[in-house]
């Protein structure tokens, strides 16, 4: 038993590997997290409006993806979907249309909850001055929706950031991805995965101080009733 | 059992099927060895985090902040892969498979317990220490009563995340419904397609997960739950 963690940091091509794969993990966790929310909050409302056969539509979509494996559905979105409907992505396209599935689904379920938490009689005091439901909707419930979800969101946002590894497997160039290809030339299989585990808590702590930051700046007039 | 599925389904798709199902007991399995371990593990943990001892406190907060941060598919490399190679040892990868598992499901369960117990209000413990009971004596008379109820529904919620996890286990070469599934959605046998298979094994993950998932909801309209903002906890 002998650690080599030097086989790792002094090999300048292994370094540029472990950039590249952080930097194409934070990307895409960080479109994916995007955009997922912009499509939890339309399947948030779609229930909490109990639109007719949207907001079942997605209450079946939200318990679907929550109840199934993100690698389950990440191969079914890399090499099901393709060969049904005949179309061909690049591998980081197909594994970002997996994570804005996963993603959106979580939030959504968190989302709903936060929709919830805004008494009714702020929108019934909107609806009584004649603004419209939109504006409302956008000015009211969703700001204070997502003030109140916003520890839970973005907890949820890291823990699904260190789920995203698995795109790896459909041969995404991710962090994962590099450590693989490490291990395999080096065969320090311990070292390089010691030194990942380190490096996703690292990006981990940043996401999580960043959110920190938004929440400052973006919700500075809320405060918890 | 085979011929049946054979005869009812048709040629590739009642062995595809049967293969799958049989598949399905070791998910199964592993994960109750998972919840199981780790729930042992994480009362330990959780005893300690509460224990008036300032050593036992910051080893149990690190211990809970470690394997609430590390992948698990991180931990599966460790124990599949790394600590193999590190020490030339073979080990099998239902071994690997179960140490990872556990590990990660007793860091959280380990903090939803100790949520738990600290949501008693202080005055219990001094009450049962003025009638002259000791630390554990309190607990399993005065505490745990009243701090099991909130525990059910995220315990119940997290058997969802152990078995979504197991589907990992594949990687280091574990046997399961993942990796019988993904063998047979790379077989060029008509009937096999990668479209139909995958959905197939979603719903056979679903229909594991989403009745634990439906109870721990109950479970939460009827007893309550932990506050939902300490829960996952990760980093």
């Amino acid at each position: 038993m002998e650690l080599r963690f030097f086989e790792i940091y002094r090999s300048p091509e292994y370094l540029l590997l472990l950039a590249e794969g952080i930097l194409t993990s934070a990307v895409l966790t960080i479109s994916a997290g995007t955009i997922g929310f912009v499509l939890a909050t339309l399947l948030a409302s779609a229930r909490h409006h109990s639109w007719p056969v949207l907001g079942q539509l997605s209450a079946t979509f939200i318990e679907f993806i929550r109840n199934t494996p993100l690698i389950v559905q990440l191969f079914f979105v890399a090499f099901g979907l393709p060969l049904l409907l005949g179309y061909q992505w690049a591998f980081w396209a197909h594994a970002l249309l997996a994570l804005i599935i996963n993603f959106s689904a979580y939030f959504a379920e968190i989302m709903r909850s936060g929709f919830l938490s805004v008494p009714i009689g702020q929108l019934e005091a909107a609806k009584t001055l004649g603004v419209p439901s939109f504006i409302a909707f956008w000015k009211i419930l969703l700001p204070q929706a997502i003030a109140t979800m916003y520890p839970s969101l973005s907890s949820q946002f890291i823990f699904l950031f260190l789920t995203t590894g698995v795109i790896a497997e459909i041969g995404v160039r991710d962090l994962t991805f590099a450590g693989l290809f490490i291990d395999s030339r080096s065969f320090r299989s311990f070292e390089v995965f010691f030194t990942l585990t380190i490096l996703y808590i690292m990006m981990a702590l940043s996401f999580k101080g960043i959110l920190r930051l938004v929440f400052i700046k973006k919700f500075s007039w809320w405060s918890a009733p | 059992m085979k011929e049946i599925f054979v005869s009812v389904f048709g040629k590739p798709f009642g062995i595809v099927l049967f293969q799958l199902l049989e598949a399905t007991q070791f998910t199964i399995y592993l994960s109750l060895f998972a919840f199981f371990g780790g729930g042992a593990i994480g009362i330990v943990i959780a005893l300690l985090r509460i224990y008036p001892s300032q050593k036992s406190r910051i080893g149990a907060v690190a211990y809970i902040w470690l394997f609430q941060s590390v992948p698990l598919l991180m931990l599966l490399f460790l124990f599949g892969l790394g600590i193999p190679r590190l020490f030339g040892q073979n080990v099998d990868p239902w071994i690997a498979a179960i140490g990872a598992l556990t590990l990660y499901t007793s860091a959280y369960l380990a903090d939803v317990w100790r949520g738990s117990i600290e949501t008693v209000p202080k005055g219990q413990w001094e009450g049962a220490r003025a009638l002259g009971f000791g630390f554990f004596k309190t607990l399993q008379l005065v505490i745990a009563p009243q701090a099991i109820r909130n525990t059910l529904a995220p315990t119940v919620g997290f058997m969802v995340q152990i078995i979504k996890g197991t589907s990992l286990a594949f990687i280091i070469g574990f046997h399961d419904l993942m990796s019988v599934g993904k063998r047979w959605a790379n077989a060029p046998v008509n009937g096999t397609e990668p479209f139909v298979i995958f959905p197939l094994m979603a719903l056979i993950y679903f229909c594991l997960c989403f009745p634990l998932s439906a109870f721990s909801k109950q479970l939460e309209r009827k007893f309550g739950s932990v506050s939902k903002q300490d829960l996952p906890t990760a980093v």
